[in-house]
């Protein structure tokens, strides 16, 4: 006991390190160890099982495996290792013994000594310890209960001291303070931003209004508001009344094409109004378009909060199956109780809509404003989906237009009734579309699955709070000293929210703040989409006749496309009769627009509708490379598929069949991805003396994109050594992989004789002889393509192969 | 030894053919070959695999080309014939309905092995391209219309549909063209010849001599102290569906295996699939006892047994796995047949493994077919997946061959296979079970080998199970069971896509060509038939076709793991609907093969044009141009 005592005594210097290999973080306690203890792998990270010692601070549940690189004491520090999980995180803490499974509380004590420990965790992981004999007994126990007790059960007030503990201690407060954001994303919070925006989608006739500067028109918007030019701030004013929460029409995105899509809540009815006031909605909603606005319903299709709640249950209890008595539901009904759970409909209403927006914005200059009641949830979701540029868009759309993540993901357990998982229903529908187009986006499926987990982790900014407003009272910026007029402040922070002691919370985007360097190398493709690429594009959508048939009628018309059927009700804006003249016309013209199918039908007329004859016009707009065609997914039932590697990863049965592989046998795609990175590093030393203008990162320069394109490599310091646990799941039974390793010097002679060794062999080749193909090129190879380009540039033959490689080495780590 | 053909011709026919000329680009050909380009799963592989799907299917791509001079309009409106191939019938204004575009007019072309529909009022002009072979029945559909019109309905074996309807032929005497279909689409039974018997294509490499047992022996390390390779059934007198080459324990002479051969079904003996090459422990297959009602015994198949037991040092036990359900197990007492009772088998333990029989599998890919052809009930469609039971068999065999590999390699035991007659189900599991535990069987030459040896030279009655050439389309022999194991093979690949040589291009031709009767690999149901009907000598192996343009095939993400043995998670819950092979309502998809060839060639040409005008300009992203997969 005396040596556990020991143990607790860490973080006096701000870069202490435990003895066994933990890095802590400045201020971090290590309450409880325990030696000798297994880690089961996931699917994701090979199967099988690697040993090490496990941590409890008071901030997480660590692991460093027994063979790990020594932690660099210099390095910033990151939250949390590849194997920690986050003390808020935790769900569930269930110990193992020789014939019981038993649940674990804060309260209860063991009559056994476990020898294994399951955590479950809110973000769906399954985190699995099994101990050894050799770990002392006490260790267990005591491990045990350490982790139970600290790891918070929710309740209001567990979340402060768990950031607190995370990012209180002075170093971290100095450290996150000194922190430079990430310039190269988007952040929409200043005029100025947005004016990057208008710039960026060549979107004319709009400015930016600060009318709402102090939250004084409407608390949930931010503070500046993108509305048409022609409409001044005082007529602006009068509007915000006519909507709930204050939410007027304000310009989200310009299609490149020249529609804008717009965002509004719902009418109020009850307010009196005069004909100013119609005249200055009308100006809001057709912004600077003469032409066209369709109002599209949301909330009519789409699932409200409540059932995403109910659905989102469902299927988590679908996934980890009954906890405490590790029942799940049988195979042979896992179909349909997956159906049964809606939640793929939900994705499939989301994603329907949104491509209903999508192709309605490509028929050019008309204005989409998409309605909802309150305009903070399923507006989301489609604004989003229609857009691209996955950071900026999540931070624009998401967290600046005020979707309530704070009340939405419910950190502090005190408010079921608002609880709903809207941006994870989100994140399905971009699973759904990545899954559907790999390669038309640069984020991969770890992306995607890192920002889930981070939602679960009550740090940051992003989703601390429901809007702007809260973000700045949060924050404590000079120039926002406007004090709340309606309590929002005590609902917020219930015990002392502008307690000078709050730790700065960073903002979710802050990625090397959270994961290792090699875990962020996953986030981005390694191949960059193809150009053109200003949107996502789906090559063979033409010209929608449908919405040439809109076009026909009437400048001046407003349609309402609900249940994806174009009406243009006179009660559109429910507080006017229909009397005016601009209503009466559109009226008159209803008949003949009357009942346009919606998506159904365009996609038929998609199905129908012409290739353009000529092969050398449609390089042009109407060409197969159309950048400004959506991407419109596949809805068909079978279409849908379930994000496996979020939901199922904790998944008992997936664990069920394991064996246990060597530690020390690295994956081959690991050895094929530090093979990529001194490809590349040999490249950028190639590049940088021959050329000038980096045509290199060419197709990486968009600023829409996710990262920075260049981003420097690190040369001559290949990726640090794989972590040993990446052996996929199979069993060895035969010679060390060193064999195989020098196999492949031994292909490097010869030099890519077969398909496969160029992936490995060709480096050398290439290094040699750079215009040698690596197509094998025998009398009946049917690569006719580019090999005039191979010869007459040598260095585009490294980046194919390199390419081709990090193709593999994506698809790798996506499929496992 | 080979069909004669003359080298010249060859070579013309194939330099000709690689042309990447605009004609070929608008031909549109809906074979399934196609359109697995734009597999879902393939759409990260087949990006690197630069086959344009117009290459992929063998029947473009060995065409001879029309020369120049020959107007282009006759180059439309028929296809381009295979060696040997002559067009029969020939009928304009023929009305197809596809379920997705909708109705169009053409030409419909009959030949000996395809029928051809092309609608020229489109642009791109739309081309069915319609193996005859893949044709289960023809119907004619209701009585002529009002308006005259006759309609047709060709009932597919991959699942399709296809609907036709042309105008009342006023001369009555003379046959509508899908009569004169019906005729060659069903060769046997109209007293023909299976169009493989003529098709004359040569190829650069032999595919009939990719498997030689001898040799596959040998590389097991057979004969070794414990086994031997027997000629005892050369003239297939042991066993008639038997290969002439076996591999048996050594100490058994050949008397005793014809003794042996009395008790099992068939005469179909235990006798090695595959060898552990460390622990000694043996995979064997063989077919049910013939126990019957009475529980007869055999001293020879126990002591057989016995001997398959001790050539394996490390166990002093037998896992005898029964494919069956218990239940049909028992029941076959009934017929003779039965299981083996663990009295009369010392050290052995019997296992069932629930596996149902053809006829389950046949209506479970029947009511697949219902639920997704024409109209796939969105909001119902995991129900109705579920109803079908396709994915649950799938599963119980995966999990089935998992066990006899588990067995095998973390057991080091050695394991008996057999179902009843042990040329289904056993060739399923024995065959899967090697593919997870040898990794040379999952390289393009080794899956080939496989194919040869488990099912082939075992003789899966695959002239039964597909119905080659027959019109007797309800006969009750003819199930999926081929089709079954390609998809599980390819839920292996999904589970480990680097585990594979081959992708699923390579899986989706071996099926197309189970069916198009265009290769005599598939032909007939046993070793000594096939020798019979000189198939080496008389038609094109598939794996000629194959291993002639063999990147086609290959899979970009494969790493050799020679000593890895894959052990796939075979919950439900990891396993997918093969969407390609099982849903075939995507025509689109053929068409979007033809832009995204054209998107390729323009990205070619633009490439060039950049390269040639400045030497940096050039975008290599030429090589990773994704092949979309859906719309």
């Amino acid at each position: 006991m005396v040596t556990e005592r020991m143990l607790s005594q860490s973080g006096v210097s701000a870069r202490s390190r435990d003895v066994l290999g933990l890095r802590c973080l400045p201020g971090e306690c290590v309450l409880q160890r325990a030696v000798m203890v297994r880690k089961k792998l996931s699917a994701r990270e090979g199967r099988g099982w690697v040993s090490g010692t496990l941590f409890c601070t008071h901030f997480r549940v660590a692991f460093v495996p027994q063979d790990s690189p020594k932690p660099d004491d210099n390095a910033d520090p990151v939250l949390l290792g590849d194997h920690d999980v986050a003390l808020a995180s935790i769900e569930k803490v269930v110990v193992v013994g020789p014939n019981r499974t038993k649940l674990v509380t804060p309260n209860s004590s063991l009559k056994f000594t476990p020898e294994e420990l399951v955590l479950y965790c809110r973000d769906l992981r399954v985190v699995c310890f099994l101990f050894d004999r050799l770990t002392p007994d006490a260790q267990v126990l005591e491990i045990t209960y350490t982790i139970a007790k600290t790891y918070q059960p929710p309740k209001p007030g567990s979340v402060l001291s768990f950031q607190n503990a995370a990012l209180g201690s002075v170093e971290m407060k100095q450290f996150l303070s000194n922190r430079r954001r990430n310039t190269d994303m988007n952040w929409f919070e200043s005029a100025s931003d947005w004016e990057q925006e208008l710039e960026r989608s060549g979107a004319s006739g709009w400015r930016i209004s600060s009318v709402n500067d102090r939250f004084e028109m409407s608390t949930s918007l931010p503070r500046s508001i993108v509305v048409p030019q022609k409409v001044l701030d005082t007529e602006l004013k009068k509007s915000f009344a006519h909507f709930n929460e204050g939410r007027i029409p304000r310009w989200c995105w310009r299609h490149p094409r020249g529609s804008d899509l717009l965002r509004m809540a719902s009418f109020q009815n009850n307010i009196y109004h005069e004909k100013d006031d119609i005249r200055n909605l009308e100006m809001i909603l057709f912004g600077c378009q003469s032409s066209l606005c369709v109002v599209v319903e949301l909330d009519e299709e789409l699932p409200s909060p409540a059932d995403i709640q109910l659905a989102h249950s469902r299927l988590r209890a679908l996934c980890l199956g009954d906890i405490s008595t590790s029942v799940s539901v049988p195979d042979d009904k896992w179909l349909s109780t997956l159906e049964s759970t809606h939640w793929l409909d939900y994705t499939r209403s989301c994603l329907r809509k949104a491509s209903e927006v999508a192709c309605l914005l490509r028929g050019g200059h008309l204005t989409v404003a998409l309605q909802e009641a309150d305009d903070r949830d399923m507006g989301c979701v489609v604004c989003s989906l229609v857009q691209t540029g996955f950071q900026s868009l999540v931070q624009k759309e998401w967290v600046m237009s005020g979707h309530r993540f704070y009340s939405r993901i419910n950190y502090h357990r005190d408010n079921d009734k608002e609880e709903a998982p809207v941006f994870l229903l989100f994140l399905d529908c971009v699973w759904q579309l990545l899954s559907q187009y790999p390669s038309r986006f640069q984020l991969t499926g770890d992306f995607l699955l890192a920002l889930h987990d981070s939602i679960h982790l009550p740090l940051f900014s992003s989703f601390l709070a429901n809007c702007q407003r809260e973000r700045c009272k949060r924050s404590q910026n000079p120039g926002q000293s406007y004090t709340p007029v309606n309590g929002w402040r005590d609902m917020l922070h219930p015990d002392s929210s502008s307690d000078p002691s709050d730790p700065p919370l960073p903002s979710v985007w802050d990625w090397s703040l959270q994961y290792s360097k090699h875990r962020r190398d996953r986030f981005t493709q390694p191949v960059p989409p193809i150009p053109p690429h200003q949107p996502l594009l789906n090559g063979n959508l033409n010209t929608n006749p449908d919405s040439h048939r809109l076009t026909d009628t009437i400048p001046g018309s407003v349609f309402l496309l609900s249940r994806g059927i174009f009406s243009c009700p006179a009660n559109l804006l429910p507080w006017r009769s229909g009397s005016s003249g601009v209503y009466k016309k559109s009226h008159r013209r209803a008949a003949s627009s009357e009942n346009v199918p919606g998506l159904e039908r365009l996609l038929k007329a998609w199905a129908q509708a012409e290739f353009p004859q000529g092969l050398t016009s449609s390089s042009g707009p109407q060409g197969p490379l159309d950048p400004y065609e959506p991407l419109l997914p596949l809805l068909m039932g079978p279409c849908m598929g379930l994000w496996r590697e979020c939901y199922l990863r904790g998944a008992l049965h997936a664990q069920a069949f394991s064996h246990p592989v060597s530690a020390n046998h690295p994956h081959p795609v690991e050895r094929l991805a530090r093979e990529v990175q001194q490809l590349k590093d040999k490249l950028e030393q190639m590049a940088e003396p021959r050329r000038t203008d980096s045509n290199l990162n060419q197709n990486t320069n968009n600023g829409t994109f996710l990262f920075p394109a260049s981003r420097p490599q690190s040369a001559g310091n290949p990726r640090a050594a794989p972590t040993p646990t990446s052996t996929n799941h199979q069993t060895s039974r035969g010679p060390p992989p060193t064999s195989a390793a020098s196999s492949r010097h031994g292909h490097r002679d010869n030099g890519g004789s077969n398909k496969h060794t160029f992936l490995f062999g060709h480096s050398s080749v290439a290094e040699a002889r750079p215009d040698q193909r690596y197509y094998p090129a025998p009398q009946n190879a049917k690569l006719p393509k580019s090999n005039g380009i191979q010869s007459a540039l040598p260095t585009t033959d490294y980046k194919q192969i390199i390419s081709s490689i990090l193709l593999c080495v994506s698809c790798q780590t996506i499929f496992n | 030894m080979e069909k004669s053909g003359s080298i010249d011709s060859l070579g013309s026919k194939r330099s000709s053919s690689r042309q990447p000329s605009v004609d070929s680009l608008s031909s549109t050909s809906t074979s399934r070959s196609d359109r697995s380009a734009q597999a879902k799963a393939a759409s990260a592989m087949s990006c690197d695999s630069g086959a344009t799907p117009t290459e992929l299917s063998p029947e473009l791509r060995v065409k001879p080309k029309i020369a120049a001079k020959v107007p282009r309009d006759s180059d439309k409106e028929e296809p381009q014939l295979l060696p040997n191939e002559t067009v029969h019938d020939i009928a304009q204004d023929v009305t197809y309905f596809c379920p997705f575009i909708g109705a169009m007019r053409g030409t419909v072309t009959v030949t000996n092995y395809r029928l051809f529909f092309r609608c020229m009022d489109r642009e791109p002009s739309f081309v069915l391209d319609l193996p005859l072979g893949v044709v289960s029945r023809v119907e004619k559909i209701g009585s002529a219309s009002s308006r005259g019109d006759v309609s047709y309905g060709l009932v597919c074996k991959d699942m399709r549909n296809l609907r036709f309807a042309h105008k009342q032929l006023e001369d009555t005497l003379r046959k509508s063209i899908f009569e004169v279909l019906v005729k060659f689409a069903f060769p046997v039974s109209n007293g023909l010849q299976i169009f493989a018997y003529e098709y004359g294509q040569v190829f650069p490499e032999n595919g009939w001599k990719v498997y030689d047992p001898v040799s596959e022996y040998k590389r097991q390390g057979i004969p070794n102290e414990s086994w031997r390779v027997t000629k005892v059934n050369d003239h297939y007198e042991v066993c008639d569906t038997y290969p002439s080459t076996l591999a048996v324990p050594v100490n058994i002479p050949d008397e005793e295996l014809k003794r042996v051969a009395a008790f099992r079904a068939k005469g179909r003996i235990p006798v090695l699939s595959w060898i552990h090459p460390e622990s000694q422990a043996t995979v064997t297959r063989c077919s049910q006892p013939m126990v019957g009602v009475n529980g007869k015994r055999s001293k020879e198949d126990e002591k057989y047994l016995q001997a398959i037991m001790d050539a394996n040092a490390q166990s002093h036990k037998l896992f005898i796995f029964d494919a069956r359900p218990s239940v049909n197990a028992a029941a076959n007492k009934m017929k003779g047949g039965g299981y083996e009772s663990e009295d009369a088998y010392q050290n052995a333990e019997l296992v069932f493994l629930d596996i149902h029989n053809i006829h389950v599998m046949r209506e479970s890919l029947r009511k697949l077919k219902d639920v997704v052809y024409p109209n796939i009930e969105d909001s119902h469609w995991l129900s109705n997946l579920e109803s079908t039971h396709w994915l649950e068999h799938i599963k119980l065999i995966l999990a089935g061959a998992l066990r006899i590999a588990d067995k095998v390699e973390s057991g080091k035991t050695s394991v008996v296979v057999h179902c009843s007659d042990g040329w289904d189900r056993t060739g399923q599991l024995t065959s899967l079970a090697m593919l997870m535990l040898d990794a040379h069987y999952r390289t393009i030459r080794g899956f080939e080998v496989l194919l040869e040896k488990e099912w082939l030279s075992f003789g899966h009655r695959f002239q039964l199970r597909v119905g080659h050439g027959d019109k007797n389309h309800t006969d009750a022999d003819r199930s999926p069971v081929f089709i079954q194991f390609i998809d599980c093979v390819w839920q292996l690949t999904r589970q480990f896509p680097a585990a594979f040589e081959f992708n699923e291009n390579f899986l989706v031709t071996i099926l197309d060509h189970l069916y198009s009767c265009l290769f005599g690999t598939f032909l007939c149901n046993s070793e000594q038939q096939r020798l019979k009907e000189e198939i080496p000598k008389r038609t094109v192996s598939l794996w000629s076709y194959i291993n002639s343009q063999l990147e086609d095939f290959t899979n970009p993400l494969y790493v050799n793991y020679t000593n890895h043995v894959l052990f796939p998670v075979v919950s439900l819950r990891h396993l997918e609907l093969w969407e390609p092979v099982h849903q075939r309502y995507k025509e689109l998809l053929a068409k979007r093969a033809e832009l995204q060839k054209r998107v390729d060639d323009l990205q070619r040409e633009v490439t060039n044009r950049s390269a040639s005008s400045s030497e940096r300009a050039g975008s290599p992203t030429r090589s990773i141009t994704p092949v979309q997969t859906f719309v």
